[in-house]
């Protein structure tokens, strides 16, 4: 990976003689070109593994030596890299020859020849079109980089939501008392699991705003235009796996009220309603039911509360306090949104490596 | 289910709630004992009391990034060892601070063999 970071955006000079050397390197310079020499086949090797943009070669330059040096680089390099190299040749010089000979002994490069005396503005407008080609290169293998990291990301996600969905399973399994109510109770945490994702993906693949979680999750208890659970509260920011999180404790509260509950009667209502404390950022989540059958605490833990327990434990660093009054269940939890898992920059590796 | 030795005391960190209301049924369901749970070492930290665990249950990509390894090995030097639960078995096995590895989706059986490597 290391050796991949290189900004392949300067000019390597290698000219033994140093007015050769001394003349490029203020030639290019003056041009806005970065340029570095290569001082010996020590110096060669080491700048070789910076990964330069690309070479200006003079014959004198040629040595067995270096063209060993450089040969070994370039069968090493990466498939997206294509390393261009500028060769200035005496007008004497067995152009053929030699063309042949590099040709065979440097492969994955590209070759620009000159015949000294060169006309500077031809070297420099030459120089500069090959570096530009390689910064094209650079841009592949930014890509190819990005993608293997994207692949690797998705793998993570997928194998989180098997292993969610599987608990999810599990944990419904455990709790059903006979298979319609384990399909009923599974597909509709699948549903809200499923919702929620492509809530997220539509957005920007990140966050979604609390109100919409809540949206979202509430849709199918809506009648027309009217809602029975009314949802109100500033806009907050979620990241992917908080508003994930909140949309399967809506979606068991939501379901709780349905089968015993506010929702399990015509007129009974649901309020919904979250603050933010501009002071210290403490998120404050309530839900509380009116107009349902007298309400008595169950008499053993379910999914649900165990669910919202453990999951708003870990969301919020508190345990969330559910109160069974006989007018109404309530429910109720608050946490900062500074923590980590409340707060959405905080979190996934594409967030991280954006600029 | 019965033991002939002392139930276990253990902790999970973990970001995915989901996964820890399983699990934790699952190491009640053992016989052992469900110590508590953290999403982010940063919050494990400040939380843990290391006398009142035998062993902790690590992931890898934590809330605060991937600290699951970093976590893993301030754990051992707190005198608490660790089992790693992830799917991503490659990086867990970059990392020596771990007894060993739980993959998930965890199963039940593979979680109870390995929970017995917490007993020194």
């Amino acid at each position: 990976m290391h050796r991949n970071e290189g900004s392949l955006d300067w000019v390597m000079v290698l000219a033994p003689y140093r007015r050769d050397a001394d003349y490029l390197e203020s030639l290019l310079s003056e041009h806005g070109l970065l340029v570095r020499r290569a001082a010996d086949a020590d110096d060669l090797c080491h700048q070789l593994e910076e990964l330069p943009g690309l070479i200006v070669a003079t014959h004198e330059a040629l040595t067995p030596e270096v063209l060993e040096i450089v040969h070994a680089h370039l069968i090493g390099q990466p498939d997206w890299s294509e390393l261009p190299i500028v060769i200035l040749l005496d007008r004497a010089a067995p152009q053929t020859r030699i063309r042949a000979e590099l040709a065979k002994v440097w492969p994955g490069s590209r070759h620009i020849y000159y015949q000294r005396p060169v006309a500077t503005l031809d070297l420099v407008s030459g120089v500069q079109s090959a570096l530009l080609a390689r910064l094209r290169q650079r841009d592949v293998r930014d890509h190819i980089e990005r993608e293997v990291e994207l692949r690797h990301e998705l793998n993570h996600r997928v194998k989180n939501i098997l292993a969610s969905v599987s608990s999810i399973f599990a944990m419904t399994r455990r709790g059903a008392k006979s298979l319609d109510d384990f399909a009923e109770d599974f597909s509709g945490r699948l549903l809200a699991l499923a919702n929620v994702h492509t809530a997220v993906f539509e957005m920007d693949g990140e966050s979604l705003d609390l109100a919409h979680v809540a949206d979202l999750t509430f849709r199918p208890y809506r009648s027309g235009n009217q809602s029975r659970i009314a949802a109100t509260g500033p806009s907050v920011t979620l990241g992917r796996d908080a508003a994930t999180t909140l949309a399967l404790c809506f979606h068991e509260l939501a379901t709780n009220a349905l089968k015993y509950g506010a929702l399990s009667v015509p007129e009974g209502l649901v309020g919904l309603d979250w603050t933010v404390s501009p002071a210290d950022g403490l998120l404050s989540i309530r839900w509380v039911e009116r107009g349902g059958p007298p309400v008595t605490a169950p008499s053993r833990t379910g999914y649900g509360t165990r669910y919202l327990t453990a999951a708003l434990r870990n969301l919020f660093g508190t345990v969330p306090t559910i109160a069974y009054r006989p007018q109404g269940l309530e429910f109720a939890v608050s946490g900062l949104l500074s923590r980590p898992s409340l707060n959405p920059a905080a979190h996934g590796v594409l967030n991280r490596h954006d600029p | 289910m019965t033991h002939d030795v002392a139930p276990l005391r253990i902790f999970y960190l973990e970001d995915n709630p989901l996964i820890i209301f399983h699990v934790e049924a699952m190491i009640e369901d053992l016989g052992h004992i469900f110590a508590g749970s953290a999403d982010s070492f940063s919050e494990l930290k400040q939380i843990i009391n290391a006398h009142e665990i035998d062993g902790a249950l690590v992931d890898i990509d934590l809330a605060d990034g991937r600290t699951g390894p970093t976590a893993a090995a301030w754990l051992r030097e707190q005198g608490i060892p660790v089992l790693f639960v992830t799917g991503q078995e490659t990086i867990a096995a970059e990392y020596g601070a771990a007894l060993g590895l739980v993959r998930k989706p965890v199963a039940a059986a593979d979680l109870a063999d390995k929970l017995e490597l917490f007993r020194r």
